[in-house]
């Protein structure tokens, strides 16, 4: 449980979502047909062509909905969005650990039986603990470095994995820990190749100003070799997905309210943002408000 | 020296008027009418922009090729894309096979130009005739400064500008196309160009080894490579490794490689000649390393080429991937490592000779696209598509068993009766213009907008998630959604001429011996009478004669293409007698009748007859043909019915026409000596001990290896002896591939304690000694093995249902003692090694050069004299 803990802290995105988009109807998403093996889940390529997604409805999406979808829905989102722009500055977020058909985590439902239902419980915690643990993600794009904030160690502390008292950072007026560095890159998406995703890769994290071997460390080569990929829904949300030695963990958002209210208008028109990666040679529809 | 000026005088004229020349007589038919009656042949997408010329012209020794071969216009248009065109791949080999596959490539220590005279030797690939190093007389770049430490090429004057920068314009925009088909349904009679744009083929300019090519990267930093590399001359500190900077053992085993957000100069790809271009039998040159281009043909098949070290050569040797793919003998790789099947086959880079000879199969169901000109009333995108903006150019995709190979002979449209049966056991099945096609996909062509979605996720154990296993890819949605697919697909018939032009024509023994004789300066003639005489002399009187007996009475049943009922009886048939219809006159008898043998009939090493890449379900699926996929099960392959069913099982029987050139033989080059590059730097010296006992271990005492020899006696002389072996299985030996070195895996939560790692909980390596089985490691279903466990300790019942009953005990023996002590699960599976093999084993031989024993009960003096015989073919 301790481990699952830190893998949950460490991997996920974002801190809690004290203060998530306001709350709209809930966005009317299609969705390719699926069922519930490998080889029956739908060329991302096609999902992408005959499922575009019009703005209005990518504007309305939020972690909340989000977080009611399965495992194979948050992949068709994903697969239908870009990176958009590396971001700047602080994001929000929320972890979303992968859920199968029936509702429940995927977890619970391989396992099954009482064992599955009290891994659901504990699943449940531990989505609430990783985001009690992470206050937030703070991109300096034009560094291409990306720091975690966090406020509260005493998990890390209990499984020894921090010592001393690492030395904290001022972040907005604020006293704060900024750990767990991770260079910010284009790259390879370890789900949807046809276009870039933005990388937030910890594996050479001792090499970022303002190092700290302990924690630092967990997330690095040494330790669990996170490795996140996000890419835009809209400006100011993303939404990621953390790896561990390239195995898929958990889902999760970043969110920026101001960067939300500043671009969703135009976004919603054009459809169109910055895009800071290739964005691949397959023609997207685009169903824009304009005018 | 002044004959020497005078014949490069008069060849580069004729280039010249050959690049100028339309045929005309060609298509006069056609275009003599149309002229009258119709506008010019329109361009439907022009190149929007003109490469720069650069101080040296790139294409100048292919035009001088072209015209030293004969080639057509369409034959010479497909040579160049053959040796140039990436198809994108560039981007697969810098980004995606690295981050999504996860292996790394150290380019600059395959390319680097102080080790341009070690190439060869270590990585078996060819060095460019054009290209130079640095500093050298005549280099146009004086120092490796000036070139990021590769060589300088035709064309780097304009590419090196834009390292770093957007704009650079390449060169295969340039590409002059040939005249249009005018049978083509997509150019309307041959009145309207609707071929996408050739930049889309990615020519980019040569790293210096033939078929490797580079591109400027636009993302590049040079300040931040120079703080990295301490210049611009080296990849140094790219490409070392870590711990001499952190001091940790575990760094060792790491390098900036590994980096995403570090940008090389060059984004590096490969074309289809990256394998296939290779020393000329009938021309070699006089020092591997410094061949000229009159050496160089392009379908012959690098028989030296170590690609899987090659591919993997910026992973340490303790790296699983490395222990498992980087083991194929020179000149052969396993084209499914990559796309990877969890089966050990690796196979030869097929010589490609007498194309037109080849043999075809009629009446084999095919399902794939059409060309045609409309849609009719089809709005169903997976049954009709037209491609936007263009008039008429659309495909249908249908099943149907009549097609047939279009093939320009000597300007001759042929249209040869079916489709040819492509790669070991024939599963490129669907068409010549596909197989092409997808030897783009197997170098990394589209990777990403296509195929790598399709891929197996080796982490992911959720039979319920994307990525438990393969899924096919779509070929239409390709077409659709990548241009360097529409690039290379318009041009196909190209490439398909080119196989087919002189370039591929038999290079007999004769002639290379009369070529060598006249280098030399011998005087008198060197024919098929000559070669005759020598050989009966080193064989035995009569062997030739003799030998043909031999072959008609043992051999020809497969390995002639003409059957009895056609050609008449095998034993008095001449098997050298050309083809009255050929143009060129080539041999009639392609050799080989290319139909499918059981594996265990043949009894060669059966992993790759069990590859499954072309299986309903799985990637490649849209390129094999239903006829294929219906061959019964071969009852006695030892492995269960799901690791050898949907058509698998088989292997073609190949054409022995040149085979004297072609030593070591089998698919994967293991009857014959070992062959090896003994290179300068050991570092980069991949030969391996192969020779086992009957306990499978290792030889202490190991024959030497035969370093790598193009000449024209080099090649007999392996040609001799892996005949001697062939028709000799008792002397063979036993090889087996094991693994190198000790495997370690770093993982687990390591703190460090001052530069020592000290591993929670005490686990924080994997370790698999020297000496397991490489093909162990590769086909282990790791997935269905992890699955069953669970099941054993979760739901047994649900085993038993899937007839798995008796293996329940032993998988919750092994579940318990994993649960109980997880730190000792390597060992746990050694233990029962046994079981897993039996049970959880794509295939499970290990002996190599085995089967084949055609001929063993000949008399010595039959030996020799068939391989007499042979060697006249």
């Amino acid at each position: 449980m301790k481990a699952l803990q830190a893998v949950v802290a460490l991997c996920a995105a974002a801190g809690l979502a004290a203060c998530g988009p306001e709350k709209t109807a809930q966005p009317n998403i299609p969705f390719a047909p699926y069922d519930k093996s490998y080889a029956s889940k739908p060329d991302l390529a096609q999902v992408d062509h005959a499922f575009p997604i019009p703005t209005a409805e990518i504007a309305r999406i939020t972690p909340d909905y989000l977080a009611t979808l399965d495992q194979e829905q948050l992949d068709q989102i994903y697969a239908r969005l870009t990176a958009g722009p590396i971001p700047d500055g602080a994001f929000d977020g929320r972890i979303l650990l992968p859920k199968g058909g029936s509702g429940k985590l995927r977890l619970a439902e391989l396992v099954g039986g009482f064992a599955g239902t009290a891994l659901q419980l504990k699943g449940l915690v531990l989505e609430e603990v990783g985001e009690t643990l992470w206050r937030g993600k703070v991109f300096y794009r034009d560094e291409r470095v990306l720091r975690n904030r966090i406020e509260d160690l005493s998990v890390l502390k209990r499984l020894e994995l921090v010592r001393g008292e690492p030395q904290k950072m001022n972040f907005n007026g604020k006293e704060t820990w900024l750990l767990f560095p991770a260079k910010l890159y284009c790259g390879q998406s370890l789900l949807d190749a046809r276009r870039e995703s933005i990388i937030i890769d910890y594996f050479f994290t001792d090499e970022i100003s303002g190092y700290q071997e302990y924690p630092d460390f967990l997330a690095g080569r040494r330790g669990l070799r996170v490795r996140d990929e996000i890419r835009m829904i809209r400006p100011g949300l993303y939404l990621g997905r953390a790896y561990l030695d390239k195995g898929f963990a958990l889902n999760f958002t970043l969110y920026n309210k101001a960067m939300d209210e500043q671009g969703r208008e135009a976004f919603i028109k054009t459809g169109q943002a910055q895009e800071d990666c290739w964005p691949g040679t397959q023609q997207r529809k685009l169903l824009a408000s304009a005018g | 020296m002044k004959r020497t000026y005078l014949a490069a005088l008069a060849l580069a004229v004729a280039a010249i008027a050959f690049w100028s020349f339309r045929p005309e007589a060609d298509v006069s038919g056609v275009s003599g009418a149309l002229a009258q009656n119709t506008p010019a042949v329109q361009p439907a997408q022009p190149h929007a922009q003109a490469p720069e010329t650069g101080v040296q012209d790139q294409n100048q020794p292919y035009v001088e090729a072209c015209a030293r071969e004969g080639l057509s216009e369409s034959e010479c248009v497909g040579r160049l894309i053959w040796f140039k065109a990436t198809g994108g791949n560039e981007r697969f080999h810098t980004y995606t096979f690295q981050q999504r596959v996860g292996v790394l490539v150290d380019w600059y220590r395959v390319l680097r130009t102080d080790q341009r005279d070690d190439r060869f030797w270590a990585w078996g690939i060819i060095n460019d005739p054009s290209c130079c190093k640095p500093g050298d007389a005549n280099c146009p770049a004086k120092t490796p400064d000036e070139t990021f430490g590769l060589d300088w090429c035709p064309g780097d004057d304009v590419l090196l500008k834009y390292v770093g920068k957007q704009g650079y314009i390449d060169p295969a925009c340039g590409l002059k196309d040939a005249a249009l088909d005018a049978d083509d349904p997509h150019s309307q009679g041959g009145k309207l160009d609707q071929r996408h744009s050739a930049c889309d083929l990615r020519f980019g300019s040569s790293t210096g080894a033939l078929g490797i090519r580079k591109f400027p990267n636009p993302r590049f930093d040079p300040e931040k490579w120079k703080a990295l590399n301490g210049g611009t001359a080296s990849w140094a500190g790219f490409d070392s490794k870590l711990d001499a900077r952190t001091g940790v053992e575990s760094d060792s085993r790491v390098s900036k490689l590994a980096d995403g957000s570090i940008e090389p100069p060059f984004l590096i790809g490969t074309s289809c000649g990256s394998c296939h271009i290779a020393f000329d039998p009938l021309n070699p040159p006089a020092d591997p390393a410094h061949p000229k281009w009159e050496n160089i043909k392009g379908l012959v098949g690098n028989q030296y080429t170590r690609m899987s070290e090659l591919l993997g050569s910026g992973m340490p040797k303790s790296a699983l991937e490395w222990q498992m793919f980087a083991h194929a003998r020179p000149g052969v790789t396993d084209t499914s490592a990559i796309s990877h099947d969890q089966v050990n086959n690796p196979g030869t880079i097929n010589a490609l000779v007498n194309v037109a000879q080849r043999p075809v199969f009629k009446g084999e169901s095919v399902s794939k696209w059409r060309k045609v000109a409309d849609c009719g009333a089809e709005k169903d995108e997976a049954k009709c598509w037209c491609e936007p903006n263009r008039q008429g150019k659309c495909w249908q995709f249908s099943t149907r068993s009549d097609d047939v190979t279009p093939v320009f002979l000597g300007g001759t449209k042929v249209n040869l009766p079916g489709i040819h049966h492509i790669l070991k056991g024939g599963e490129d099945s669907t068409g010549a213009h596909e197989a092409i096609q997808r030897v783009y996909f197997n170098i990394g062509s589209c990777s990403e907008q296509c195929w790598v979605n399709h891929f197996t996720d080796m982490r992911q154990v959720d039979p319920e998630q994307r990525g438990f296993g393969q899924t096919p890819f779509n070929v239409g949605q390709c077409r659709r959604d990548c241009p360097n697919f529409r690039a290379v697909e318009d041009r196909l018939q190209n490439l398909l001429d080119f196989f087919a032009s002189a370039e591929s024509d038999e290079t007999d023994l004769y002639v290379a011996r009369a070529n060598a004789r006249k280098a030399k300066g011998a005087a008198g003639s060197y024919g098929r009478a000559e070669l005759i005489a020598d050989l009966d002399k080193e064989f035995g009187k009569g062997a030739v004669a003799r030998g043909q007996e031999v072959f008609a009475e043992n051999c020809a049943r497969c390995h002639s293409s003409i059957p009895e009922a056609e050609g008449g009886p095998f034993k008095s048939r001449d098997f050298a007698a050309p083809s009255d219809a050929h143009p060129r006159k080539v041999r009639a008898d392609f050799l080989g009748n290319d139909q499918a043998t059981p594996v265990t009939e043949v009894g060669t090493f059966r992993c790759r007859a069990l590859h499954s890449n072309h299986m309903a379900g799985h990637l490649y699926m849209e390129y094999g043909n239903e006829t294929l996929r219906a061959r019964p099960v071969v009852a006695d392959i030892p492995e269960a019915d799901a690791m050898k069913n949907g058509g698998r099982g088989y292997y073609r029987n190949v054409s022995l026409v040149n085979v004297w050139a072609t030593a070591p033989f089998m698919h994967n080059n293991a009857i014959g000596p070992e062959v090896c590059g003994k290179p300068a730097n050991k570092e980069n010296d991949f030969h391996r001990a192969r020779y086992a006992g009957e306990n499978n271990a290792l030889l202490a005492s190991q024959p030497d290896c035969v370093r790598y020899d193009p000449s024209v006696e080099g090649r007999f002389e392996l040609y001799k002896r892996s005949m001697a072996e062939l028709l000799h299985p008792t002397s063979r030996g036993r090889k087996i591939t094991l693994t190198n070195a000790d495997l370690l895996i770093d993982m687990g939560i390591r703190p460090l304690e001052g530069k020592v790692e000290k591993p929670l909980h005490g686990f924080g390596q994997v370790k698999i000694p020297m000496g397991t089985s490489a093909g162990y490691l590769n086909g282990l279903q790791h997935k269905q093995l992890v699955g069953d466990l669970f099941l054993a300790k979760r739901d047994p019942a649900r085993l038993e249902a899937a007839g798995k009953k008796a293996l329940v005990p032993t998988l919750q023996a092994i579940a318990d003692e994993v649960l109980k002590n997880p730190s000792r699960f390597v060992d746990v599976l050694r233990q029962h090694h046994d079981f897993i093999a039996a049970n959880y084993q794509s295939c499970d031989q290990l002996v190599e050069n085995e089967g084949h024993r055609f001929g063993e009960d000949l008399s010595e003096a039959d030996k020799k004299a068939v391989t007499a015989f042979l060697a006249t073919l």
